[in-house]
């Protein structure tokens, strides 16, 4: 603790005095698309930055500055989150909409981002600088048919691309001024030319005004950044050079009306950019723009909304078929069955619809080689590699059994990198489902196996687990001769051993493995007998009998059974799945305890989590009597299993089991999932029970990859935002208060330092952090101690 | 948004009982007259509804469906309170399942709204030959503890509608009819009249 705080001083010293960085140019609304979901898209600011600019000279008029003119590896071309820039928040946003074509007379310093020369190096954050003189090409991509928005995309001279970066003009200030301003001076921005004025023009005009860009006249969408001779004539860049001082706009029309037969834009009407571009338009956006969106939020508003209203809106010719599959999905009906009202039911409709035209719409906006591969281009296949290799996609495959064992010394059997690098590959990309790494990953996920043992103390060790759990199974054997004996200990056993037994027969049983009925019930007395078993679920049981018997303070609790099935099914060991369970068991213990404290206490935290990270959504829950969050019971105590679909699950808990940024991550997969039904919530759920109901039937339709980014993301804004509170509450800003440097070293060397400035009266209002909150950060998971279990676990203590 | 409901009266139902003895399928059967052997387990708490008629008057029915073990006790006696019917299910193929309908019904009487209606039922009553549980033990009980009793069967579909609409149509006589007959109340919102009526029906 007290060294955490030690290295936080540390970081805040060197931000307070170290290295700053000039901004000459930004520009807001700049987003990165991470899943083809339109609500995980963040927004940043796209910024051209000037290292070095220490000295705070009054920058001299545009014409000599171009003679003083910075060297490229000075300039940094970034991009960084808007959650991401702090206090420095205020001057990204004033530079931004300084109206003028050159950068502000003032010198505004900001801190420098993290700098990288390719995309490698920013893996985990999004945020990234990188020097201009790294930068090989741009690819921009104007607005055009089929995509709502720009997209730049840097390609680094290491060879690999950052993500690419899209322009929301339409919510930018800037870019609207600059349309506004070119409408005066022009008096048509858009013109009979449809030339078409956007953000990422602005991009390549900053450029110029510092480095010498060229356009690749064989892929006019490529502007190469100061090339060598080869690269100019290999692009054939030379008959659209341009010097610095030329404005990148008639480069731009230029670009669209070069597009020759795809370049229907250059032919359309004026008009705002967007409705220009319906013609190509996937036809349920198309549905939803032109008519859709009128009605649905129409009847969305009407109260008095009845299901003949509904069957009207399907008998409308115009639905077009994603529409119709979607009523006639039996999720669609059974909503419309429960819910009486009509409020609810439209707007899940309404949410769907939306989904899955982003779905079919946006499947390839993310990667650079995605982008150029619909821009139908003769660009080698070299490029198409290269723009590829590092891509965020990439960076999410899932780790495959070869790149597992090269993670390994091909002879001691030792890990050769550190523990944290593969869990980062699995927290990103999960194990590969098919090729049986997961048997092998797990056993040191769920903590069975040491990271760092060789393969010749693995192999011991699996001998002696082996001889162990056959011993544990032994111990209840001998009860099977007399059904567990006489007295409190046999009437434990036998109701125990009646639960396992009913509780696998329901477990799963439509996974493959259990779902068989095909071997005779070696019990005649079970409820089973008639039915059948298979092998597997006999082993379940023996694996829950042993463990009922390994822990007997907590004894089997119902819910166990879908902790060990995965575990089971994965490994297909049963000792190996045993000790995996075990494991397993440790951290969730806490949730099976009679007195339920594990489980209130993880809803308390989500109570926490939702009133610090959106406390406008916590309201609404409280007003909907909704804040015991008792909805989230059934996710944390099996962990999503009944909300994800089988595979989802095991990827998820895989994901879950590395702790790679927190051993409660699982609390931000709640969060993230309350988070993409918040508009729902806020707008149609008005009581607990509708809120209950809605996330109930929310299973089986999560999409996992985009909640894992959502929940990343919300993380990664969590830890930010609980820094900036530390740093204000244990560094005041000394002019204004005399004293506050005996404060700050008071505060320094104290072990909680936070509280005991939260007690002074001038901070008594702020805003303290919950210890649930601040254990949000932790990667440790948290093993109850014995008697705990003991005391409450209400299982058999003789 | 009470405008336009289209149902008279809401009348909330809890199902309670020992792990495994059938709630979910009981109510799976009433809502959607569908059943399925092999179940899940129930985790947390979910309800259903169905609208039924009852004397020319729509009721709707929102029915709350509990996990039985009772290690989760603690979680689920927080919905007993809104709670107008509790239906007691055992299951007459496992002895133990009905012996513990005393501690289930004690749960009831601590923590349920007083005056609350209860049914018992015992379910599975098709599987004669595992059945432990005779009819009469069945009766004795129900009597003894002052309840309307029923066997049913959701798998053969037995009396589970009857067992739901007698429930139903207690409390709308207990809740809804003195309700009206008192002329200072009428048209109070069902949910306040369970509160406030302190009148038995047992």
């Amino acid at each position: 603790m007290s060294d955490d705080e030690e290295g936080e001083y540390n970081t805040i010293t060197h931000t307070e005095t170290g290295r700053r960085v000039k901004l000459l140019y930004s520009k807001s609304k700049v987003y990165i698309h991470p899943t083809p979901s339109a609500k995980d898209n963040i927004p940043g600011y796209i910024a051209l930055l000037q290292q070095k600019g220490l000295s705070s000279e009054r920058p001299t008029s545009s014409s000599s500055q171009l003679s003083s003119s910075p060297a490229s590896s000075d300039l940094l071309l970034a991009w960084l989150p808007e959650s991401s820039l702090g206090d420095a928040a205020s001057i990204y946003v004033k530079v931004d909409l300084t109206d003028d074509d050159s950068p502000p007379k003032q010198s505004f310093l900001v801190p420098s981002p993290p700098t990288v020369t390719t995309h490698r190096g920013s893996i985990g954050h999004y945020a990234f600088a990188i020097p201009v003189s790294a930068i090989y090409s741009l690819l921009v991509r104007p607005p055009s048919l089929g995509w709502w928005f720009g997209s730049v995309v840097i390609n680094t001279r290491a060879g690999d691309s950052f993500p690419a970066l899209f322009f929301h003009d339409s919510e930018c200030q800037s870019t609207i001024l600059q349309k506004k301003k070119l409408a005066r001076e022009n008096f048509d921005p858009f013109g009979e030319h449809g030339q078409v004025f956007w953000g990422g023009d602005e991009i390549l005009r900053w450029l110029r005004r510092y480095v010498r860009i060229e356009r690749s006249r064989a892929e006019p969408n490529i502007y190469l950044v100061e090339p060598s001779r080869e690269d100019s004539e290999g692009f054939g860049g030379k008959a659209s050079s341009s010097t610095p001082t030329q404005i990148g706009r008639r480069d731009s029309s230029h670009g669209i009306s070069a597009r020759g037969p795809t370049g229907a834009v250059g032919a359309s009407p004026a008009g705002p950019s967007r409705q220009t571009h319906d013609a190509s338009m996937d036809p349920v956006m198309k549905f939803v723009k032109e008519t859709g969106w009128n009605i649905m939020e129409k009847f969305s508003k009407v109260t008095t909304f009845t299901r003949k209203t509904a069957q009207e809106i399907i008998d409308n010719p115009k639905i077009p078929p994603q529409v119709r599959r979607l009523m006639g999905n039996p999720e669609v009906q059974t909503i419309q069955n429960e819910f009486d009202s009509a409020r609810i039911y439209l707007a899940r409709w309404a949410m769907g619809i939306a989904e899955q035209g982003e779905r079919d719409r946006t499947q390839r906006i993310w990667t650079a080689k995605d982008v150029m591969e619909m821009e139908d281009t003769d660009v080698g296949e070299f490029e198409l590699l290269e723009t590829s290799s590092m891509s965020l996609e990439n960076r999410r495959n899932r780790v495959t059994f070869k790149e597992w064992n090269g993670f390994f010394d091909s002879h001691t059997g030792r890990l050769s990198m550190t523990i944290d690098e593969v869990k980062e590959r699995i927290f990103h990309g999960g194990l590969d489902p098919d090729d049986g790494v997961r048997k092998e990953a797990w056993l040191f996920l769920l903590g069975v196996h040491d990271w760092y043992s060789t393969s010749e103390e693995r192999r011991a060790q699996l001998a002696s687990l082996r001889d162990e759990y056959v011993k544990l199974k032994g111990s209840w054997w001998e009860r099977l001769v007399d059904l567990g004996g006489e007295g409190e200990e046999g009437e434990w056993w036998r109701e125990q051993r009646g639960r396992i037994e009913k509780d696998v027969h329901r477990t799963d049983r439509t996974v493959p493995i259990f779902a068989g009925e095909d071997t005779p019930h070696p019990d005649p007395n079970s409820p089973f007998a008639s039915v059948g078993t298979n092998v597997h679920m006999e082993q379940l049981k023996d694996m829950l009998l042993t463990y009922n018997e390994y822990n007997k303070d907590l004894g089997y609790v119902q819910g166990m059974s879908d902790l060990l099935a995965p575990i089971y099914a994965v490994l297909q060991d049963d000792a190996m799945a045993f000790w995996g369970f075990q494991h397993f068991m440790d951290r969730m213990e806490r949730n099976f305890l009679r007195d339920q404290s594990g489980m209130r206490n993880q809803l308390l935290t989500i109570d926490h989590l939702v009133q610090f990270m959106d406390p406008k959504l916590y309201a609404h829950l409280q007003k909907a009597d909704s804040t015991n969050f008792f909805f989230f019971f059934r996710m944390l105590l099996v962990w999503y299993k009944r909300e994800f679909k089988w595979m989802d699950t095991l990827h998820l808990w895989e994901v879950l089991w590395t702790d790679f940024l927190s051993s409660s991550f699982h609390l931000f997969i709640a969060l993230a999932i309350l988070d993409k039904h918040r508009d729902v919530i806020m707008n149609h759920l008005e009581h607990f029970d509708e809120v209950l109901k809605y996330m109930n039937e929310l299973s089986e339709t999560i999409d996992l990859e985009s909640t894992l980014i959502r929940a990343e993301y919300l993380f990664r804004r969590f830890q930010r935002l609980i820094e900036a509170i530390d740093k204000k509450q244990n560094f005041p800003a000394p002019r204004m208060k005399p004293k506050s440097s005996q404060t700050s070293a008071q505060s320094s060397s104290s072990p909680l330092p936070q509280q005991q400035n939260g007690k002074a009266p001038e901070q008594a209002d702020k805003k303290t952090i919950s210890p649930e909150l601040r254990k949000l950060l932790s990667r440790n998971v948290e093993i109850l101690p014995r008697k705990v279990v003991h005391k409450q676990g209400d299982g058999f203590t003789a | 948004m009470s405008g336009n409901r289209n149902y008279d009266f809401l009348i909330k139902l809890l199902l309670i009982g020992d792990s495994g003895v059938g709630k979910s399928c009981c109510l799976l059967r009433f809502s959607e007259d569908s059943f399925t052997p092999s179940f899940i387990t129930t985790i947390g708490i979910d309800f259903k509804i169905r609208t039924i008629e009852l004397d020319g008057k729509r009721v709707k029915l929102q029915i709350w469906d509990t996990a039985g073990q009772e290690r989760f006790r603690t979680i689920t006696t927080a919905y007993y309170r809104g709670a107008m019917g509790i239906l007691l299910v055992y299951d007459v193929t496992d002895q133990r399942s009905f012996e513990n309908i005393r501690t289930w019904f004690a749960n009831v009487e601590q923590h349920a709204t007083e005056g609350v209606n209860k049914i018992l039922i015992g379910n599975k009553c098709d599987w004669e030959e595992k059945r432990v549980v005779s009819t009469e033990q069945g009766e004795a009980l129900a009597k003894e503890l002052g309840v309307p009793f029923l066997e049913v069967s959701a798998k053969s579909n037995i009396n589970i509608d009857k067992a739901f609409y007698n429930l139903a149509a207690d409390i709308k006589k207990r809740i809804i009819d003195t309700a009206k007959t008192d002329p200072s109340s009428s048209n109070v919102p069902v949910g306040r009249a369970s509160t406030e009526s302190g009148s038995k029906c047992c």
